[in-house]
């Protein structure tokens, strides 16, 4: 390889890597949201239908359903860290993200009992925080009006019984996971 | 009249530069990548990595990836102010 580097070779040089590196941003985003999307769907509609019209007493068994998918997100992000020969900035703040989106749900459950049960209305604020950022950092615009589909049915369950906030966060995540996260698919292929 | 810097002689070298600018919009890439990407030999790719190591622009980390060794290699705050300073200066030259 040659040494003597002409300024314009060089500027050549540095714009060709800085786009080889750009392309190399991992496309598997839409997986965490299509998972999730289901999970929190499902687990909110079961709860809200056991609640509403069975005289079933424990109800909220339903969430348990988010224990395997906790071990398919970690399964998923390890097996993607191992295939992957780099990381872009952008990868690692979206994956701190979601790790801090995480913690602030963890919270909410903990202390539900202190925000008078309000915490499926937290975690739509959470949940449509991450996605408003996630939408900025792809530059993925159903995303951030995914983002806009979750706070506005964390502002509705602000307002209602604990048993119908399961209702309208089932159709948030629906609108703020679920179709943003089919889109993101069809773009990934 | 602009006052010329001299460029990083560490810096202005084709595979060096390649390597420095990869890593710079990155936040880690490995060895493979990095040859992938220059399309420079291995043996090259070594002495280069060592040289920019060495003057403390990049961080060098050896692990296991199953059973084969891996090189993870990652710009430091000397090798971004060296690539932002040499930018300068390109841009002074050209300008």
């Amino acid at each position: 390889m040659k040494e003597e580097l002409s300024h314009t070779e060089s500027l050549k040089i540095i714009n060709e890597m800085i786009s080889e590196a750009k392309n190399s941003f991992d496309k598997n985003g839409s997986f965490y949201f299509l998972l999730w999307g289901w999970v929190i769907m499902i687990a909110n509609l079961s709860h809200y239908i056991l609640d509403k019209y069975t005289s079933y007493e424990y109800p909220f068994v339903v969430w348990l359903i988010t224990i395997p998918a906790i071990v398919a997100t970690i399964w998923y992000s390890i097996k993607l860290k191992s295939k992957a020969q780099s990381q872009s900035h952008l990868t690692r703040l979206y994956g701190e993200v979601w790790i801090g989106v995480g913690i602030s749900i963890i919270l909410s459950l903990i202390f539900m009992s202190k925000i008078n049960f309000n915490h499926t209305a937290i975690i739509m604020m959470s949940a449509g925080m991450g996605t408003y950022l996630s939408g900025r950092m792809l530059k993925f615009k159903p995303l951030v009006f995914g983002a806009i589909a979750l706070w506005l049915s964390s502002l509705i369950c602000f307002t209602l019984p604990m048993t119908e906030q399961h209702l309208v966060a089932s159709i948030g995540i629906l609108a703020g996971y679920l179709i943003p996260g089919y889109l993101l698919k069809s773009m990934e292929k | 009249m602009k006052d010329l810097t001299p460029l990083d002689p560490l810096l202005h070298s084709q595979l060096r530069l390649a390597i420095v600018s990869l890593l710079m919009s990155l936040d880690s890439a490995e060895f493979t990548f990095l040859k992938e990407k220059t399309g420079a030999t291995a043996g090259n790719i070594s002495v280069q990595l060592d040289k920019l190591s060495t003057a403390g622009y990049i961080e060098i980390t050896k692990s296991f990836k199953g059973k084969k060794p891996l090189t993870t290699c990652k710009i430091t705050k000397v090798g971004l102010t060296a690539f932002e300073d040499y930018v300068k200066a390109l841009k002074n030259y050209i300008e």
